[in-house]
């Protein structure tokens, strides 16, 4: 039985076995809203924008209310540091916008969405991992700098009188636990929003591909 | 008369071709739904980008098989053939016909996203040429695909037949 046996009467089937849409009906149809992965990264890069510039703005504001220098200088920075992130995460906002009213072929399509998709988690997990040794570096020195005193932290070392080697102990293992929880958490609540859809688009991406 | 007005008449007599990829990538109702639809709506955002260079149609086929190939449901353990989209088969009759056409459509739903795109534009009556136009690959790689596709098919479509 060949394909070519059946192409009229599949032609006619496929286009027939469906609800006949007026005008009025489609018309209806531009006012819903679309839902495809594209939709969702932009849900997610908006959020990200909303949050980093919420963020930008009250890091700021503590950054310039705090009485302990330390404290201002920490967040002052984090405020430098959130500008940055807010362009990259414009940018791909942008690239978003192109790709969803492209003209592409059906391959370059593929390859532009796992491309955009890849490089949102790439600086996604970049942006969270560099943010980890920052903190802890910027901590540790303002907060060995810092003139006044902090009260609740005098208190803890007060109790427990630890040695410095128990101090950096801590500290090594702290951040060290940290990183990796942080390194794969963030993993794998990427791959579980986008892993599996991404494989599944670079294997139609390497069946396009296959020629033998 | 406004763009959106334009655009809404041009769907309307093309909607065939979105019904087609529907009832291909999509085997509930609701899902065909869904998907249809995704692309009218995927359409309308790139219609702004549509300057006529190519046929209105081919490039409905180009947005709508973006659309199906990327567009995804949680996934189902298995893949399920609903029995509602395929074509009626009268009860008693035999009709070789239909009942050949029925196993030739299981076997294209079988089919993966990739090769039933080729499949439906091969069904529009598109050439090797204007396929790997919308496809994005060689004409050379879409006959080998093609080849490939229909000896697949035939036995594909063999098994289902034999068993009916």
């Amino acid at each position: 039985m060949e394909l070519e046996e059946f192409k009229d009467i599949l032609n006619q089937q496929l286009a027939t076995d469906h609800l006949y849409r007026t005008e009025e009906d489609i018309a209806e149809l531009l006012s819903k809203k679309a839902n495809p992965v594209i939709a969702k990264i932009r849900k997610s890069l908006w959020f990200e924008m909303i949050t980093c510039i919420v963020a930008t703005f009250v890091f700021g504001y503590l950054g310039i209310s705090s009485k302990y220098a330390s404290i201002q200088i920490y967040f002052s920075f984090f405020t430098i540091v959130f500008i940055p992130y807010i362009i990259i995460i414009f940018y791909l906002l942008r690239k978003t916008n192109q790709i969803s009213s492209n003209n592409f072929s059906v391959k370059n399509n593929l390859q532009s969405i796992v491309q955009l998709l890849e490089e949102f988690m790439k600086r996604n997990l970049q942006f969270t991992m560099a943010l980890i040794p920052i903190c802890f570096i910027f901590a540790f020195i303002l907060g060995f700098n810092e003139k006044h005193p902090i009260d609740s932290i005098d208190q803890l070392i007060f109790q427990y009188k630890p040695t410095i080697s128990v101090v950096w102990l801590f500290a090594i293992l702290y951040m060290s636990a940290l990183s990796v929880g942080v390194y794969y958490f963030t993993k794998w609540y990427l791959k579980k929003l986008y892993g599996n859809y991404v494989k599944a688009l670079k294997n139609y991406i390497h069946e396009l591909e296959e020629t033998a | 008369m406004t763009a959106e007005q334009e655009f809404i008449r041009l769907l309307k007599d093309h909607q065939k071709i979105i019904y087609k990829i529907c009832n291909l990538y999509m085997q509930s109702h609701a899902d065909r739904e869904d998907l249809f639809q995704e692309i009218t709506l995927q359409a309308w955002k790139a219609y702004g980008n549509f300057r006529g260079d190519s046929k209105f149609s081919t490039w409905l086929y180009r947005v709508a098989l973006n659309t199906a190939i990327t567009f995804f449901r949680k996934e189902k353990k298995k893949i399920e053939i609903n029995v509602e989209v395929l074509p009626e088969v009268s009860e008693g009759s035999f009709d070789q016909i239909e009942e050949k056409t029925k196993a030739m459509y299981l076997a294209i739903a079988e089919l993966s996203k990739i090769d039933k795109a080729i499949v439906i534009l091969y069904l529009g009556d598109y050439n090797y040429n204007q396929i790997s136009e919308v496809i994005g690959i060689t004409q050379n790689n879409i006959a080998v695909k093609m080849n490939r596709i229909k000896l697949k098919l035939k036995e594909q479509t063999k098994k289902h037949f034999t068993t009916h």
